[in-house]
């Protein structure tokens, strides 16, 4: 089972409110094939905030989340991490984002313990060995850790993939869907992840369907409709009124 | 840590995860032998028992089994990338593009190395060559010309991993940019088995080296790109 406290290792960044804010997002736009998954959100959020981002699907919470990991490009507009830039600073943004997505990027035929050593190998994590060793822990796989991840069930590589976030220094944490696959204690770990992020003053950003589950760690909710924000609630995150600032891209067609 | 020094170091882990999860799976490594032998068995049974015709084909038939099974070699490496999209999560680490290059590379060039030896011997037993009295120059052949399979194989992966067509997309867009290592490395290979008798040996390693170095860098310097999800 997961320990009571989960370690994670922040960036030496200072105290939430002596930081720039975390995300800043003006007017940004992203198409697909002429249609916009995002068609101009602009947001503001506090360093160290836990926000919610709720709606349904094809709402854009997934589009926003990769461009904010430097996944994909903003076709309009602009988004910066930390006061980085997510296009001209992309390598930077690298070194301070996390990002779970739907799918955990894991190799079939490494262990669990040979895919976060992988992982901290590229992510540079000091004390490589004792990390993996205490990340495996963490997430309740230390007795599985030698078994390959082929053999795993989708909530067991949805844990894994979550012990790899445990492995950075991200001062940013992105989860799609976390709880997605995931039985009761894997929600009781994504819980736990969820508190030690706010202690040491992470900034997590969760694109959920609902946030039911991890409501007690919610700061505020962002709520996204066909691409646009349709509603912000909660501290810590503020938004701009579609049409009150100056737009430079073209009207584009929603999906 | 110098730049370079955890360039290294991230190309290797690279490396060292494509050898473990191809010593595991053997995806790569049964394919290309199969297909290698394959072929080398087609031509010799066409060609006949002449032993002066299976020698004089033997350069052109070791290189053309390397190439293609280097070709599959470079794309098995990719595919591993695309299960449960790893590419995106190795994109998304913080390391140099060039290292992350460097380390598919180098996975690709270690299952063709093993490969060109395997091949190479198989065409000693197979075409009536002598291997044994040019094993230097055979060697050092072999692994000029699957260096610049590596980094061409490398790059052009990047580029068609995203695609359906892959398979067929991959040697497509190779074979042409492949055309003048193919053209040194067989020349190479027949002055070698040959013993050289026109001095011509050192003109093609020297071809090959400058093909490598161009793709080596050309490749390092323009795969970032192609980790890009648009």
């Amino acid at each position: 089972m997961p320990q009571t406290t989960i370690y994670v290792s922040p960036r030496s960044h200072g105290a939430p409110n002596e930081r720039p804010p975390a995300v800043v997002t003006t007017d940004l736009a992203r198409l697909f094939a002429g249609s916009a998954a995002l068609a101009g959100v602009s947001l503001r959020v506090e360093a160290g905030r836990c926000v919610a981002l709720l709606g349904p699907n094809g709402a854009g919470k997934t589009t926003l989340l990769r461009l904010l990991a430097t996944v994909i490009r903003p076709s309009y507009g602009a988004a910066q991490v930390d006061g980085l830039d997510v296009a001209r600073d992309a390598d930077l943004v690298r070194e301070r984002v996390a990002y779970l997505s739907h799918s955990t990027g894991l190799y079939d035929d490494l262990t669990a313990r040979e895919n976060l050593d992988f992982a901290a190998t590229m992510l540079g994590t000091p004390d490589r060995a004792g990390r993996v060793e205490r990340a495996l822990a963490d997430i309740g796989l230390g007795d599985r850790a030698g078994d390959r991840v082929r053999d795993f069930s989708a909530g067991m590589r949805r844990r894994l993939g979550l012990g790899r976030l445990l492995l950075g220094q991200a001062s940013l944490v992105l989860l799609d869907e976390p709880t997605s696959a995931l039985d009761e204690g894997g929600l009781g770990l994504v819980e736990q992840l969820l508190a030690a992020w706010r202690d040491v003053g992470v900034t997590v950003l969760v694109a959920s369907h609902s946030a039911d589950r991890i409501d007690r760690f919610i700061d505020a909710r962002v709520v996204l409709d066909r691409g646009l924000v349709a509603s912000v609630s909660g501290a810590g995150v503020t938004t701009v009124a579609p049409g009150a600032e100056p737009s430079h891209r073209p009207a584009v067609a929603t999906r | 840590m110098s730049a370079l020094r955890r360039d290294a170091g991230i190309a290797l882990a690279i490396a060292r995860k494509d050898a473990l999860s191809e010593l595991r799976g053997r995806h790569a490594t049964v394919s290309t032998l199969f297909f290698a032998a394959v072929v080398l068995l087609l031509f010799g049974f066409a060609l006949g028992p002449d032993a002066e015709r299976l020698a004089d084909a033997a350069p052109g038939l070791l290189w053309l089994a390397v190439m293609f099974a280097g070709i599959l070699a470079v794309n098995r490496l990719h595919l591993l990338e695309t299960d449960d999209d790893a590419l995106e999560q190795l994109a998304l680490y913080p390391v140099s593009r060039r290292a992350i290059y460097a380390g598919k590379a180098l996975g690709g060039l270690a299952v063709m190395l093993v490969l060109g030896i395997v091949v190479l011997g198989a065409v000693g037993i197979l075409f009536a060559v002598d291997v044994a009295g040019a094993v230097v120059p055979l060697l050092v052949t072999i692994v000029l010309g699957a260096i610049g399979i590596a980094a061409v194989g490398t790059f052009y992966a990047g580029v068609t991993v995203r695609l359906r067509a892959r398979e067929v997309m991959l040697p497509l867009l190779m074979l042409p940019v492949l055309a003048p290592l193919l053209l040194a490395a067989v020349k190479a290979t027949a002055a070698a088995f040959a013993g050289d008798p026109f001095g011509e040996l050192g003109a093609w390693l020297q071809l090959l080296v400058a093909f490598d170095v161009v793709m080596v860098v050309a490749g390092a310097a323009t795969y970032g790109f192609l980790l890009e999800d648009g």
